[in-house]
């Protein structure tokens, strides 16, 4: 076998010995093709993902933004909803506005999530049953109302999704509370 | 052969959500608290695709080996984060309405064996060193087949 090894790539090539070297190598575990089918298999899947990704009305960005410190985090696809701008950053800030009295708080969770705790004063207006809920809702809060949406942090998008939601029934004064009620509970402010 | 169907199979049809969804995908990546921000979008995009192809390749019997090899990278890939998961006891709970509970019925446990079986379904795949029927193209570069060759020959010499 070794000396077979040695011997192969000094003698010239002829056809009967092709026939062998090549048997040699397939024989075996034959790295040497396995590495080229690899390449082949592996170029073809990366190629067609990018390509389907591009094209796709779903596709996302190559990078995403996963840093909760800049705000709600998302894949960033083309149907995405997050609009930083709307965005409420600090528990205080959603505080202040809390205390002025005017704006309506509505809670984008679950109807049990929001029976467990929520925002003292909230209305739940849950973002998955948005068309049920929201003909009892707009007959309580005009057009007009300024609205804070929230959900459960800044890991969760539901609170934009509201927003969004709202924004195509023709409400204008939005603002997305990023941190959510977990972070308003921790803080210690009203809930109930 | 059933082996290399069966987890053809499996793949291909593991990989369709994801496709479907990458930014629902893109998120649980993201739960996992592993993978660096830069790469979290790039692998939802690729890893579906690689599944897919993987998958198609056992099915239709093009590179058999070196799908399996791919697929058993993956796997342990999936392996080895659900492990330190499982470890680490965390539970990535956005508490989001819209992520919905199908697809979460199964525990990390569950999710971690059956990877492990696939994983030496997978190994099977590879060292098989018989003859591979309802093969397009066995291995070997495009132009070569040696499929037939080894269902031909009754032993073949240089092994």
């Amino acid at each position: 076998m070794i000396k077979f090894l040695l011997e192969a790539p000094l003698k010239s090539v002829s056809l009967k010995n092709l026939n062998s070297y090549n048997m040699f190598w397939t024989s075996l575990m034959p790295y040497r093709d396995i590495i080229i089918e690899l390449v082949i298999l592996l170029s073809l899947s990366i190629l067609t993902a990018f390509a389907v990704n591009y094209f796709s009305p779903r596709g996302i960005a190559l990078f995403g933004e996963w840093d909760t410190s800049e705000g709600v985090i998302s894949a960033k696809s083309k149907k995405d909803v997050i609009s930083h701008e709307l965005e409420i950053n600090t528990v205080l800030s959603a505080k202040k506005t809390y205390d002025g009295g005017k704006a309506v708080f509505v809670d984008a969770r679950s109807q049990e999530t929001f029976e467990e705790g929520h925002i003292k004063g909230a209305v739940s207006l849950p973002v998955g049953r948005f068309d049920e809920y929201f003909d009892k809702f707009k007959k309580t809060y005009p057009i007009s109302s300024y609205i804070v949406t929230y959900c459960s942090g800044r890991e969760c998008n539901d609170s934009h999704k509201l927003a969004q939601f709202l924004l195509a029934e023709g409400y204008l004064n939005i603002s997305v509370f990023i941190d959510g009620y977990p972070a308003w509970e921790d803080a210690g402010y009203p809930i109930e | 052969m059933a082996v290399r169907w069966f987890l053809g199979v499996l793949f291909v049809f593991a990989c369709f959500h994801k496709i479907a969804s990458p930014a629902h995908f893109a998120k649980i990546i993201y739960g996992y608290y592993l993978f660096p921000d830069f790469s979290i979008n790039i692998i939802a995009i690729v890893l579906p695709f690689l599944e897919l192809f993987a998958g198609l390749a056992l099915i239709l019997g093009i590179y058999p080996r070196s799908a399996a090899v791919i697929i058993n990278v993956m796997l342990l890939a999936f392996i080895t984060v659900l492990s330190i998961n499982l470890i680490r006891g965390q539970q990535f709970d956005c508490g989001c309405f819209s992520l919905g509970e199908a697809g979460y019925s199964y525990t990390a446990g569950q999710l971690l064996l059956r990877d492990v079986i696939c994983f030496i379904l997978g190994l099977q795949v590879i060292f098989y060193k018989g003859c591979r029927r309802w093969c397009f193209r066995q291995t070997g570069s495009i132009f070569k087949n040696i499929s037939i060759d080894n269902c031909n020959k009754k032993k073949f010499s240089g092994q």
